[in-house]
């Protein structure tokens, strides 16, 4: 049985870079952020958009709420944000991760993103002989936003406690270290209970450690050319990767068993999401298709090919206690966004 | 290689190229910068009969890779003095003073020699030719006159073939299309006008092997005939630039055309910046860029979707190369100065991607390079 999605909403490029590509997105329970080309992160308000059929549209579900002004001024290419929706982080052209935290006015409930503090790159050539840690790529962080997974160039990755951040320390603290074989750590994920740690490499590697024995658990087999994008499963129980070998490999996180190939991207998978019941995932490919992949019945249910431009990114969108159905957005080169919504009665 | 000296790369590797320019205003410096060389050793020899330190004032290039149009931008003035303080500061007095020499001798005789020519009058003071290339280039800024102005060029180096003739000072015409091997860019003070009236676009080729495949090609014919292909054979030297300027910006010598001007380069920071020489300048040369710059020039490839098209799925992944930490450094440089919003998002896709590509991958499916040539340039609907 196949699945209906239909676009219900799309936002024009930002009109102070038109031409800026959007490189990441990252969702919390009321927000959308929006890392992009431009040095500017935007800020869009998703919460409580129940758009069903039978009730009239709004004309504008998803209003910027907050630009995050000279946020990167490179241009960004992750953000990611903690599932509970208080920490975000993001890393820039420049090598610098910024983290920041959501504060809530309590007189009036406006919610406004601020600067926790900054991970910055090592500058001259000494610095870089000096420091151990690389220069951040990836980026993921745990449920309520402590723990900070950033992967390097070099192929490490590095945990910080971002709680360690204070107005006279703007720098956290690093609390362990990954390393693996030096291959470019393209992807980062860390599980939602915060136990493994997940990196997706250049040649084609995939590793799991354990953030309690701080070990490598499980190197697994499978995918050979450039792992894109990965992520666990919301009940910890699967790591879905996939990049230029146009599969998405499921694995076992316990066992390391590698139990599913989805195939049916013609194109690189650039990035993918599960959606909060682990039911079904959501990927992007670099010729600008979306597919939505049952995981139970191991195949794809749904294909939007609304653009023949790359998608960089794609996310499913937190569900609301009262929506009914679920909705997802995705966005690339063009610096367009367009939101899908599962079509009622199917 | 050094990360840290990326900036003088960037700076060297224009200068290496050795270069030549032509201007109008050359013949009118000419005794202006005769006058003032004999000025400045006029003024030496009195500072040596008063027993004074001799000083020669030198104003360093600045390094922006923005032309800035209209004033100058600020330099970095200085001093080279003899005796000085370290025999580094006599021995860098004693190379401005030999160089300036030579500049009065090619004056004065109207010979033009070549900075290697220079080198090699003295390479025991000289050392390399990096030094040479330096203070010749510090000495034409010092004076604000293009090198041209001092007679110093560079051998030719930029190759050139297509629908185009030219009519030399002596009368003689040339023509670009009867040979596939291409001819030799030369300065365009040996030029009266060029015939572009034919030429329906000018391709600049970063590479001198493809400008020979594109030439050894079936393409070949459409070149001789409706187009011109160039190459500065990587960093384009200052006669190239000043070619594809000279044929693409309307004026009294090339009949008032505009042919349209595409770029192809290697998919990697490198090919990008040998774009954006050609369009917006170098960073070495900065203080002469106006006149040499082909603001119009168009990216014609290597796109990523040139290559990664889903009909080109053929081409073996291999050939797509992994970004080296130069080459993320070199974009990340590139970013921080570039604001051309195509340009700027061309490199962050590339840092994304993390991969390159080069030219010859086309060369991968046969006819490749025929059929995107073809398409790119509006030859597919006849």
């Amino acid at each position: 049985m196949s699945k209906q999605y239909l676009q219900t909403q799309t936002l024009p490029p930002d009109p102070a870079a038109p031409s800026a590509d959007i490189f990441s997105l990252a969702t919390t329970p009321s927000h959308l952020l929006v890392a992009s080309g431009h040095s500017s992160i935007r800020v869009h308000r998703i919460r409580g958009q129940t758009i069903h059929a039978d009730t009239a549209e709004d004309e504008h579900p998803y209003p910027l709420i907050q630009t995050l002004e000279k946020a990167h001024p490179l241009g960004a290419h992750h953000i990611c944000a903690s599932p509970d929706g208080k920490v975000a982080a993001s890393g820039g052209f420049g090598g610098e991760v910024r983290v920041w935290q959501l504060s809530v006015d309590e007189s009036n409930g406006e919610e406004t993103w601020t600067k926790r503090g900054d991970i910055l790159p090592p500058k001259t050539k000494k610095e870089r002989d000096a420091s151990d840690s690389g220069e951040s790529w990836a980026l993921a962080l745990s449920e309520n936003g402590q723990y900070l997974a950033a992967s390097t160039h070099d192929g490490r990755l590095n945990v910080y406690d971002t709680t360690t951040f204070s107005p006279s320390n703007t720098t956290p603290e690093r609390i362990t270290q990954y390393e693996t074989k030096g291959s470019f750590a393209l992807s980062v994920d860390l599980s939602p209970d915060g136990s493994l740690t997940a990196s997706g490499h250049q040649n084609g590697s995939i590793y799991i450690f354990s953030n309690t024995t701080r070990r490598l658990t499980h190197s697994l087999p499978g995918l050979i050319k450039p792992v894109r994008t990965l992520k666990f499963s919301p009940l910890n129980r699967y790591l879905a990767a996939a990049g230029d070998a146009r599969i998405i490999a499921l694995y076992d996180t316990q066992s390391g068993g590698q139990i599913a190939n989805l195939s049916g991207h013609a194109s690189w998978i650039m990035s993918l999401d599960w959606n909060w019941s682990g039911e079904f995932l959501v990927s992007g490919g670099y010729d600008g298709k979306v597919k939505i992949w049952s995981v139970e019945r191991r195949e794809c249910v749904a294909t939007q090919t609304e653009s023949e431009k790359c998608l960089w990114a794609v996310k499913w969108l937190v569900k609301g206690a009262q929506a009914r159905n679920e909705s997802f957005v995705t966005a690339g080169a063009g610096g367009t966004l367009a939101f899908y919504r599962e079509a009622s009665g199917t | 290689m050094d990360d840290e000296d990326f900036e003088d790369l960037f700076a060297e590797a224009d200068l290496l190229q050795g270069s030549s320019q032509e201007s109008l205003t050359a013949q009118l410096t000419d005794v202006n910068v005769l006058d003032r060389i004999e000025e400045v050793f006029e003024r030496v020899l009195e500072a040596s009969s008063t027993k004074d330190e001799l000083a020669i004032e030198l104003q360093r290039r600045p390094r922006t890779n923005r032309p800035v149009l209209g004033h100058r931008p600020d330099a970095g003035r200085g001093h080279v003095r003899f005796p000085g303080k370290t025999a580094e500061e006599a021995w860098r007095f004693t190379v401005v003073v030999r160089i300036l020499e030579l500049i009065h001798e090619t004056l004065r005789t109207g010979a033009v020699i070549s900075k290697r020519d220079v080198y090699y009058r003295d390479p025991a003071l000289f050392g390399s030719q990096t030094q040479v290339d330096r203070y010749v280039d510090d000495i034409a800024y010092t004076f604000s006159v293009p090198r041209a102005s001092l007679n110093i060029a560079a051998a030719a180096k930029g190759l050139l073939a297509g629908a185009v003739s030219f009519c030399r000072r002596d009368g003689s015409i040339c023509s670009a299309s009867t040979d596939r091997e291409g001819m030799l860019i030369a300065a365009l003070r040996e030029l009266l006008s060029c015939d572009v009236s034919k030429v329906k676009w000018i391709l600049v080729i970063e590479k001198e092997a493809t400008f020979r495949s594109i030439a050894a090609s079936e393409f070949w014919d459409t070149v001789a005939t409706d187009g011109v292909i160039v190459t500065g054979k990587g960093y384009p030297d200052i006669a190239t630039r000043a070619m594809v300027r000279y044929m693409s910006t309307p004026s009294p010598q090339n009949g008032f055309m505009a042919p349209p001007v595409y770029g192809l380069v290697d998919h990697d920071p490198d090919g990008l910046a040998i774009l954006s020489v050609y369009k917006s300048g170098s960073i070495a040369l900065a203080h002469e860029g106006e006149d040499l710059l082909v603001p119009r020039l168009q990216w014609l490839g290597l796109r990523r979707e040139q290559f990664l098209a889903e009909e080109n799925l053929l081409i073996p992944n291999q050939a797509l190369l992994t970004l080296t930490t130069r080459d993320r450094r070199r974009a990340i440089k590139m970013l921080e100065r570039c604001d051309d919003p195509g340009m700027r998002t061309a490199l962050q896709s590339m840092l994304v991607m993390h991969t390159k590509a080069e030219l010859q991958i086309l060369d991968s499916n046969p006819g490749g390079m025929t059929n995107l040539l073809r398409s790119a340039l509006g030859y597919d609907g006849c």
